[in-house]
C-alpha cells in the first residue's frame, strides 16, 4: 500500500497544533463578559489589608515614597516594564494606579491589566477611570476591585481616591462623602486624595473645596502628559502623571517636613516644578 | 434600536435577491455556539466559489457573568480549498474571516451620546473580531466547525507588544487573546 509520509505528517501536526491551540483558548459567548479571570490580590479590601500588615512589620518610617502610574490602556506590555521597575525601588511602599487601565471596557483588557497588577510587589490601589466604565466596565470593576470610592492611612497620612468621570456617572465626585473622608485632617501628616481626572477646566472650583477640606495634594491621570499645577489664590497642587505608553511614572517621596514629586522613567527622574495656573479659562 | 431595524432590512434584501439566480452562489443557514458571537447565533450566508458573505443575529440570556443582550453581525469568510479526507468526508483546516459584531445593550452605543464631547469614544457597541475555522463536510449539505476568534483589542496589542502575551500566556501568548466556539452550517 503507498502512502505519503510528508502529507501524514503534516496532517497529524496541524492536527496537533489545532488541539493545543483549542485547548488554550477560552469558550466565551461575546466579548462583554463580567467573568473578569482576576485574582483578589487587586482589590481594594486585599490591598488595604496587605499596608496595614505592611506598616504594622516595619513600623513608623521617617520617610517613603509612593509610584504613580497612569493610563495603561492598551499598553500591559509597557504597564509590565513599569511595575517591574518599580518593584527594585527599595523606598516605594505602596502604588497608586490613576484610572483607564482599559480602553474598552471589556472583559480581556481587564484580565491583561490584572495580570500586571499582580506581579507588584507592593500594595496596588486603582481608581476607576473614564475608559474603564464604557461598556460593561462599571460592572467589571466593582467584580475586580470593589468600591470607586474609598481611603486607606498609611504613616499617619490619608488617602482618598474618588470617581471623578462626570461623564459616566452621575453627581460625582461625592462631595459629601469627600467631606466626611477629609475630617480630622488636622491630627494627620498629609490628607492626600486621587483621581482618573484633574479638576476639570469648567469646575475648578474642586481645587478651592478640597483645599478647604483641608486636602494637601491632588494626584492624577487622563491627560498622558505630565503636569503639576495648582490654581493661584487657592495653592492646592494637582500633579498629573503621564500614560503607560510613554514609560513614565511619578514618584512622591514623603516626609513630615514635606514632599517631593518628580517625573519618571526607568531610567531618570528629574524633579517636577509647580506652576500656577489661572482660575478661568 | 435603529441597528435592529438595519439589520431586518438587509435581511429583506437578502430575502427579496433570489440568490439561486445565480447559478454559482450557495446559499446557506449557520449556527454558531461561542467564540465571541452569543450563545446562539443565526445567520444566512451566501457562498461563492472560496468567498462567504453571512448577516447574523445572536443571542445571550441573562447569566451570572452575563447581561442579557442581542448581538448582529455581519462576516466574510475565505475557505482555502485545500481538503483532507477523513472517513469519507472533508476537513477543510484552512478557513479565515473577519468581521463586525455589535452589541445590543442600553450600555453600548453606536452613536455617541449627546452627552460626550463629538469624538469623545469610537462607538462601544462595535468590535471587529478576527477568525479561523476548521471544517467537516458531515454530509453534503451539512458542515460542523471549529471557529477560534480574536477581538480587535487583543489583535492590535498582540502585534504591539507580543512579548507581554508570549511571557503571560501559553501557546505563544495566543491564549491570551483567542476564544473557541463552534457550529453547523446546511445549505438549502
Amino acid at each position: 500500500m503507498f502512502f505519503n509520509v510528508k502529507k501524514l505528517k503534516a496532517k497529524f501536526i496541524a492536527l496537533l497544533i489545532f488541539v493545543f491551540v483549542l485547548s488554550g483558548c477560552d469558550y466565551e459567548v461575546s466579548p462583554w463578559s463580567l467573568d473578569a479571570d482576576c485574582s483578589d490580590e487587586v482589590s481594594v479590601a486585599r490591598n488595604i489589608e496587605r499596608l496595614k500588615a505592611y506598616e504594622q512589620k516595619v513600623g513608623p518610617r521617617a520617610e517613603y515614597q509612593v509610584a504613580i502610574i497612569s493610563d495603561p490602556q492598551q499598553y500591559p506590555g509597557s504597564f509590565e516594564k513599569l511595575i517591574k521597575h518599580v518593584n527594585t525601588l527599595p523606598e516605594v511602599d505602596f502604588i497608586l494606579l490613576t484610572g483607564d487601565l482599559a480602553d474598552t471596557g471589556t472583559k480581556a483588557e481587564y484580565e491583561w491589566v490584572c495580570k500586571v497588577m499582580e506581579k507588584a510587589k507592593q500594595p496596588i490601589f486603582a481608581v476607576i477611570g473614564n475608559h474603564d466604565a464604557l461598556a460593561f466596565g462599571k460592572d467589571l470593576w466593582a467584580r475586580v476591585f470593589g468600591p470607586e470610592d474609598y481611603s486607606f492611612t498609611y504613616q499617619n497620612s490619608k488617602f482618598i481616591a474618588y470617581n471623578d468621570n462626570k461623564y459616566e456617572f452621575t453627581n460625582v465626585p461625592d462631595r459629601d462623602w469627600l467631606a466626611a473622608e477629609a475630617a480630622g485632617d488636622a491630627e494627620r501628616d498629609y490628607t492626600m486624595v486621587f483621581s482618573h481626572i484633574p479638576p476639570w477646566d469648567f469646575d475648578l472650583t474642586l481645587s478651592q473645596d478640597l483645599k478647604d477640606l483641608g486636602v494637601d495634594l491632588g494626584v492624577h491621570g487622563h491627560e498622558h502628559s505630565f503636569d503639576y499645577w495648582q490654581i493661584t489664590g487657592v495653592q492646592l497642587p494637582h500633579y498629573v502623571v503621564t500614560s503607560t505608553k510613554k514609560k513614565g511614572f511619578g514618584l512622591l517621596t514623603i516626609n513630615p517636613a514635606g514632599y517631593t514629586l518628580e517625573n519618571c522613567t526607568t531610567s531618570s527622574c528629574t524633579v517636577a516644578q509647580l506652576r500656577n495656573r489661572n482660575a478661568s479659562l | 434600536m435603529a441597528i435592529g431595524r438595519a439589520v431586518v432590512l438587509i435581511f429583506s434584501l437578502f430575502g427579496a435577491i433570489n440568490v439561486s439566480a445565480f447559478d454559482d452562489v450557495e446559499d446557506y443557514l449557520d449556527l454558531q455556539s461561542g467564540s465571541l458571537m452569543g450563545l446562539a447565533h443565526a445567520s444566512y450566508g451566501a457562498r461563492l466559489d472560496s468567498h462567504n458573505l453571512m448577516i447574523g443575529i445572536g443571542y445571550v440570556p441573562e447569566l451570572s457573568y452575563h447581561k442579557e443582550m442581542l448581538l448582529y453581525s455581519l462576516r466574510y469568510r475565505y475557505e482555502n480549498p485545500t481538503s483532507w479526507d477523513i472517513k469519507g468526508m472533508a476537513f477543510t483546516p484552512f478557513n479565515f474571516g473577519v468581521g463586525v459584531l455589535i452589541g445590543d445593550h442600553p450600555d453600548l452605543f453606536v452613536q455617541l451620546p449627546e452627552r460626550y464631547p463629538d469624538g469623545y469614544y469610537t462607538p462601544s457597541a462595535f468590535r471587529i473580531i478576527f477568525n479561523y475555522q476548521a471544517a467537516l463536510q458531515v454530509t453534503p449539505q451539512l458542515q460542523a466547525y471549529f471557529d477560534m476568534s480574536i477581538m480587535d483589542v487583543g489583535f492590535i496589542g498582540y502585534i504591539r507588544e507580543p512579548d507581554f502575551y508570549h511571557d503571560n500566556y501559553d501557546y505563544i501568548g495566543l491564549e491570551g487573546i483567542m476564544n473557541w466556539g463552534f457550529g453547523a452550517r446546511y445549505v438549502f
